[in-house]
C-alpha cells in the first residue's frame, strides 16, 4: 500500500505537486496517468525519498521510503531506464543492487530470466537497446521481491511482446496481492492494463476512479441508422431520449441500444445500424486534463 | 549496522565491475613515467657538467616530485567519478533507492576506495621513487651543497616515511577526490577543481617569491609526504599528518553536506566541521613549540653588514666562578634561516683567531651560508675575547707585542719572560679582571649561555680555527648539549702544547716540500731552478750566525734565523689565490733577497700586516692563548722541546717555540689547559681539514667514536667557511642537516 498523503513539493516558487492525495491500493494495478509535466514522476520521486516535500508525505506500508532498512525488499520502482552505468554488465548492475539490500543472489538470475535478459546478462549495459534497459529496470524492481512496485513509464521502447510481457507481469503481480502503480502520459497504455487510474494534471488530483467506471462516466450516445429515421427519433423522444438527428442518423442520448432496437422493432422500423458510442479513456483523459489548463501549476 | 556492511560491499562491487576504473588506475603509470622523465633530464644535465657544478644542482629527493600531482590528480578523479558518474547517469538515484540514507551511501564508497588506493598508493610510490633512482643510477649518490643527495635512496633516515606517506596521500587525493565530485555532482567540475587543487596550485606557487612560495606550498598535498617524514618542507610532521587527513574530511564534509537533505544539511556540515576541528586540535599540541626568544633581535646598525643580518647582545658574567657578579655584553649576529624549508635549529658558528669575530666571518662568508640557512639559523658573536677597537682594553696595546728571540740560555727565557710580562701588564692594566677572563672555557659559557638564550635544548657547532679551543672546552662542560659539532681546521686542544709540536713541524717540512716542488714548475718562483732547501737552510744558518739587515730600516732592524722561520711561516702555509700563489711568489722574493744579504722582502710584507718591522707577538691572541695553556711550563719543557724539533724539523727548528714562548712570564695562570675530550658523551663529529690542518683536526676528534673526517685536497684553512669547494659545503650540510657523516678517508679536490 502506497499513500500519498498532502504532498506538495516546490521547485523554487513553482509548485510541482500540490496538496496530492491518493491511496494504492494491494491487488489492482493502479495506473497514475497525466499529460507530460503533471507532477507523476515528481510525486514518484517524493515516494522514493529523492525529493523533500514542502508538505504532506508518502508512506510505504505506513513509513516513509527513507526509513525502510533494507527497502528494495518492500518497494521495487523504475524510475529511469537510463539511470544506470552503462560500463556495467547487466548482471553486475544487478548484484551490486542485490548486496546493497542483502538479497540473496539467486534472486539476479530469477530476475533475469523473468526479464528474458538471461542470454545478455554478461554485455555491457552500453549496448542495451532502450527496450532492454526497461526489462533490465524492472528486474532491478522485481529484485527484492517486493511487495510495493512503482514503474515510471515502463512501455517507453518496448515493442509489442516485451509490452505484452509487461501487462502480464504486472497483472501477475497484482493478482499475487502486490500493489503496482505505473505511470503513463498515454490513456490508451493503461487501457488494458490497470484496474484503477489515478489522473492528475497541473500537480493535482483530477480522478482516483476505477477504470470501468471512468470509461462509464465518459460513456455518450448510440448510433442510429434506421430506413424512417424521423418516425424512429419519435418514438424514442416518446420513450425519454434525447434525439439528435444528423444527415441519415441519429445520436440518442439515454436510451440504452437494446431499448433501442425493442422499440423499432415494435415500431417496424427497420435498423440498418445500431452502434453504442463509449468514449475512449483517451478521450475521457483528455477531456478530464483540458479542463486543467497548464497555468494550474503556476 | 549490517546494512552499513551490505552498503560498503555494493559499493566495492560497484568499484570493482567497472572496467574504466582500471584503465584509470593504468593512468597513474603517467606519474611514474613524469618521474622517470624528470629524473632522465637531471641525469642528461648531470653528465655534462663539472664536479663542482654539479654539486649545485637541485636534488631530486626521493624521485616522487614530478609524479605526485599526476597521481594525485588521477586517483582524485578516481574518487570523484565513482559518484559523477551516477550523477552523470542518473543511477544516483537508484543507488539512493537501494541505500536511501544518504551519508551512508557517500561513506559506503569510502572503504572500498581506501581499498584500492592504499596498496596502489604505495606501490605507486616506490614504483616511482625505484624508477627515479635507477634512471638516475649511481649519479643519485652525488652529495649536493644543501646535504641532500642527488636521488635519496631508501635507506635515507626519513625516506621510507617519505613514501609511504606518499602512498597514503593519494588515498586522500582519492577520497578529497570523492568529496569535491558529490560536492560539484559534475565530472568536468570535479576534473577542473581537482587539476586546480592538485596540479595547477603546486605549479603555480612556484611562480611566488621565494619564502611565500615555501609557506604557501607547504600545504599543497604534494608537500605533505616529506613534511610528514621530516626531511622537507616548512610544516612539522604532526601538523602535515594531520593537514593529510584535513584535505579528505573537509572535502567530505562539503560533499556529505551538498548530498544530505536539505533538513539535515546543518547537522551535517557541524559534524564535519567538528571532525575536522578535532584532526587539527589533536596535531596541535603535538606541534613543537618555538624555542622561547630571550634575545631581541633587530636589524644591525653598524655600517656594512648583510641587510638580512639580525643583532643582539648578549650579557654574561666576566668571571663564570662569580655569575651573580660583574657582566659583560656579547655581541651576537644572527643570518636567520631563509624560511623555505622547516628550520632544525641553530648553527653557532666560533671564530678563531683568537681574537677573531665571527660577525665579521657571517659578513664575509655570507654567501657560504645560504645553502645552509635552508634548515638553520646560522649565529655568531664577536667572543669575549674579540681585538676589536672600542673594548675596555686598548686595541692599539692588544694587536702588537713584543719581538721574540729564540734564548739560548735560562737567563735570556727569564728574560724573555720579563718583556713579556711588561708588554702584558701595559694592556692588562685597564681592565685587570677582565684580561684575566679571557680563556676558551669561559667563551665557551658565554655559548653556553647563547644556547640558553636561544631556548635550544641542544647546539650545532661550528668550530673554526682557533675556535677549536672554546668548542673543546664546550665539549668538556656540555657534551650533551652538542647536537653536531664541526671542527674545521681547528687547533687541537687535547694534548699540551710540547706533545704537539712534532706533528706542527712535520706538517711544516711537507709544507716546504710542496713549495720546493712548486718553485721547480713555476718560473713566478723567484728561486726557480734553484735547490730551494739548500737555499733555505744556507740562509737560515748565516742568520742564524750574523742577523740580516733590513736595509733601509731606519731602527737598523736586522732577522735571526728564528725571525726569519717566524715570518715565513705563515707564507709557507698560505700560497694565496690558485693558480698565482701570490704569497707563495712575495714568498721566494723575500727568501732570495734575503740570500742575497737584504731581509726587507720580510719586513715589508711584515710591515704591512703589522706596522712592525718584524713579527711582534700580539698580546690579543696571548691573553687567551696562554690561560688556554699554550705556553711551555717551563725552562726545562722549552729547552727538550727545542731539542726534539732540532731532530724533526731540519729546516723549522724552533719556529713553533715562537708560538709557546710568549707565554713565559705571564701574568695569569692557566685556567683552561688542555685536555681529551670526552668521547663517549659526544656525538660523532665531522672534522675538516686543508693539507695543512687535516692532521691537527683528526688528532684532536680521534677519541671520539664514530667521528669521521673530511680532507680538503689543497691550501687554506677553514675550508668550509673559506674554499669555494662545493665537496666540503655539501658533507658538512649533510652532516648538520641530516647527522650522516663522510665515510673515513673522503677527500674533496682542491678548488683552487
Amino acid at each position: 500500500m502506497i499513500d500519498v498523503q498532502d504532498l506538495t513539493i516546490r521547485y523554487g516558487r513553482t509548485r510541482a505537486v500540490d496538496h496530492l492525495t491518493f491511496t494504492v491500493k494491494p491487488g489492482l494495478v493502479t495506473g497514475f496517468l497525466g499529460p507530460n509535466g503533471a507532477g507523476k514522476s515528481t510525486t514518484m520521486r517524493a515516494i522514493l525519498g529523492l525529493h523533500t516535500p514542502a508538505a504532506g508525505q508518502a508512506l510505504i506500508d505506513g513509513r516513509p521510503y527513507t526509513a525502510l532498512r533494507r527497502p528494495l525488499h518492500t518497494m521495487g520502482a523504475l524510475l529511469d531506464a537510463a539511470a544506470v552505468h552503462g560500463g556495467r554488465t547487466a548482471r553486475a548492475h544487478l548484484t551490486w543492487l542485490a548486496r546493497s539490500n542483502h538479497i540473496p543472489l539467486r534472486r539476479v538470475e530469477e530476475v533475469l530470466d523473468e526479464a528474458g535478459l538471461h542470454q545478455t546478462a554478461d554485455r555491457r549495459i552500453a549496448t542495451y537497446s532502450l527496450g532492454m534497459r526497461q526489462r533490465l529496470g524492472i528486474a532491478a524492481a522485481l529484485l527484492g521481491d517486493p511487495q510495493a512496485l512503482m514503474f515510471d513509464e515502463p512501455l517507453n521502447g518496448l515493442d509489442v511482446e516485451g509490452i505484452r510481457w509487461i501487462r502480464d507481469l504486472l497483472r501477475r503481480l497484482a493478482d499475487q496481492g502486490r500493489t503496482v502503480l505505473l505511470s503513463s502520459h498515454l490513456m490508451n497504455e493503461l487501457a488494458l492494463t490497470a484496474d484503477h487510474v489515478i489522473v492528475i494534471a497541473g500537480g493535482r488530483l483530477i480522478a482516483d476512479t476505477p477504470v470501468d467506471a471512468l470509461a462509464a462516466r465518459f460513456h455518450r450516445d448510440v448510433l442510429v441508422r434506421a430506413a424512417h429515421p424521423d418516425r424512429l427519433a419519435e418514438v424514442l423522444r416518446a420513450h425519454g431520449a434525447t434525439v439528435t438527428p444528423g444527415p441519415g442518423e441519429l445520436s440518442v442520448h439515454g436510451l440504452a441500444p437494446q431499448t433501442i432496437g425493442e422499440l423499432a422493432l415494435t415500431a417496424q422500423i427497420a435498423l440498418r445500424e445500431l452502434t453504442p458510442r463509449t468514449a475512449t479513456l483517451e478521450e475521457a483523459f483528455l477531456e478530464l486534463t483540458d479542463d486543467h489548463p497548464q497555468e494550474a501549476r503556476r | 549496522m549490517t546494512h552499513a556492511w551490505d552498503a560498503i560491499a555494493a559499493e566495492w562491487l560497484k568499484l570493482r565491475t567497472l572496467r574504466s576504473n582500471a584503465l584509470l588506475l593504468a593512468c597513474t603509470l603517467l606519474a611514474v613515467l613524469a618521474c622517470a622523465a624528470v629524473a632522465y633530464l637531471i641525469g642528461r644535465g648531470f653528465d655534462t657538467q663539472t664536479f663542482e657544478e654539479r654539486l649545485r644542482f637541485t636534488g631530486n629527493g626521493t624521485g616522487l616530485g614530478p609524479g605526485l600531482p599526476i597521481a594525485h590528480f588521477v586517483l582524485g578523479t578516481f574518487g570523484a567519478l565513482t559518484i559523477t558518474s551516477e550523477y552523470a547517469t542518473g543511477m544516483i538515484h537508484t543507488s539512493l533507492m537501494a541505500v536511501p540514507q544518504r551519508q551512508l551511501l557517500l561513506a559506503a564508497k569510502i572503504p572500498g576506495l581506501a581499498a584500492v588506493t592504499l596498496p596502489a598508493g604505495q606501490l605507486l610510490a616506490f614504483a616511482m621513487h625505484l624508477t627515479a633512482q635507477s634512471v638516475l643510477g649511481e649519479r643519485a649518490g652525488q652529495i649536493l651543497l644543501d646535504g641532500q643527495s642527488l636521488g635519496i635512496p631508501l635507506t635515507d633516515p626519513g625516506a621510507l616515511t617519505t613514501l609511504v606517506a606518499a602512498g597514503l596521500s593519494m588515498t586522500a587525493a582519492a577520497l578529497a577526490g570523492l568529496g569535491v565530485g558529490a560536492t560539484l555532482r559534475s565530472t568536468p567540475g570535479s576534473l577542473v577543481a581537482l587539476a586546480l587543487l592538485f596540479v595547477v596550485l603546486p605549479v603555480a606557487v612556484q611562480a611566488l617569491p621565494a619564502p611565500l612560495r615555501a609557506q604557501v606550498s607547504a600545504y599543497t598535498l604534494a608537500a605533505l609526504p616529506e613534511e610528514i617524514a621530516g626531511t622537507g618542507g616548512l610544516l612539522p610532521p604532526p601538523a602535515a599528518a594531520a593537514l593529510l587527513a584535513a584535505y579528505p574530511l573537509l572535502a567530505l564534509t562539503a560533499g556529505a553536506t551538498a548530498i544530505a537533505l536539505k533538513r539535515h544539511k546543518a547537522a551535517v556540515l557541524a559534524a564535519g566541521a567538528a571532525l575536522t576541528l578535532a584532526t587539527g586540535l589533536i596535531a596541535l599540541p603535538a606541534t613543537e613549540a618555538a624555542p622561547a626568544r630571550h634575545l631581541a633581535w633587530h636589524p644591525c646598525t653598524t655600517p656594512g653588514l648583510p641587510r638580512e643580518m639580525r643583532c643582539a647582545d648578549l650579557r654574561v658574567p666576566l668571571d663564570w666562578n662569580h655569575p651573580t657578579g660583574r657582566t659583560i655584553t656579547i655581541p651576537l649576529a644572527m643570518l636567520p634561516a631563509s624560511g623555505t624549508q622547516r628550520r632544525i635549529g641553530t648553527v653557532i658558528s666560533i671564530p678563531g683567531g683568537p681574537g677573531a669575530s665571527g660577525i665579521d666571518d657571517l659578513t664575509q662568508y655570507q654567501g657560504r651560508l645560504d645553502p645552509l640557512r635552508r634548515r638553520f639559523d646560522v649565529i655568531s658573536f664577536a667572543p669575549r675575547n674579540a681585538v676589536t677597537p672600542g673594548g675596555p682594553l686598548p686595541h692599539e696595546c692588544l694587536t702588537t707585542g713584543p719581538y721574540l728571540p729564540l734564548p739560548r740560555n735560562r737567563a735570556e727565557y727569564a728574560a724573555l719572560a720579563r718583556t713579556n710580562r711588561a708588554h702584558a701588564e701595559r694592556c692588562r692594566a685597564a681592565d685587570p679582571e677582565l684580561f684575566d677572563h679571557m680563556d676558551s672555557a669561559s667563551v665557551a659559557r658565554d655559548i653556553d649561555a647563547l644556547r640558553a638564550a636561544l631556548g635550544e635544548p641542544r647546539v650545532n657547532l661550528l668550530a673554526n680555527s682557533y675556535g677549536g679551543h672554546p668548542a673543546a672546552a664546550y665539549a668538556r662542560l656540555f657534551p650533551s648539549r652538542i647536537r653536531a659539532l664541526v671542527m674545521d681546521g681547528t687547533t687541537s686542544h687535547t694534548e699540551d702544547t710540547a706533545t704537539g709540536e712534532p706533528r706542527l713541524y712535520q706538517r711544516a717540512e711537507r709544507q716546504l716540500d710542496r713549495f720546493a716542488a712548486w718553485c721547480r714548475t713555476d718560473p713566478s718562483c723567484a728561486l726557480h731552478g734553484r735547490d730551494v732547501k739548500q737555499v733555505w737552510r744556507h740562509l737560515v744558518e748565516r742568520a742564524d750566525r750574523t742577523p740580516i739587515p733590513v736595509r733601509g730600516d731606519p731602527d737598523g732592524t736586522a732577522y735571526t734565523g728564528f725571525d726569519v722561520k717566524v715570518a715565513a711561516a705563515p707564507s709557507f702555509t698560505s700560497p694565496g689565490r690558485e693558480p698565482d700563489r701570490p704569497r707563495w711568489v712575495q714568498l721566494a722574493d723575500a727568501i732570495a733577497k734575503a740570500a742575497d744579504g737584504d731581509a726587507s722582502g720580510f719586513a715589508a710584507y711584515v710591515r704591512q700586516a703589522t706596522d712592525r718591522p718584524k713579527v711582534p707577538s700580539p698580546v690579543g691572541q696571548n691573553m687567551t692563548r696562554c690561560l688556554d695553556g699554550g705556553g711551555y711550563t717551563g725552562y726545562a719543557a722549552y729547552r727538550a722541546a727545542l731539542a726534539k724539533a732540532r731532530e724533526l724539523s731540519p729546516h723549522f727548528a724552533g719556529q713553533r717555540a715562537w708560538w709557546a714562548l710568549a707565554c713565559a712570564g705571564w701574568p695569569a695562570p692557566v685556567t683552561n689547559p688542555p685536555a681529551p675530550l670526552p668521547g663517549h658523551a659526544l656525538p660523532p663529529v665531522l672534522g675538516v681539514g686543508t693539507w695543512t690542518d687535516h692532521d691537527e683536526v683528526a688528532t684532536t676528534i680521534r677519541h671520539v667514536p664514530g667521528s669521521s673526517t673530511i680532507r680538503y685536497d689543497g691550501h687554506g684553512h677553514m675550508a668550509y667557511l673559506n674554499s669555494s669547494s662545493g665537496c666540503v659545503t655539501a658533507h658538512v650540510n649533510r652532516y648538520l642537516t641530516t647527522l650522516r657523516l663522510p665515510p673515513p678517508g673522503t677527500v674533496c679536490p682542491a678548488t683552487g
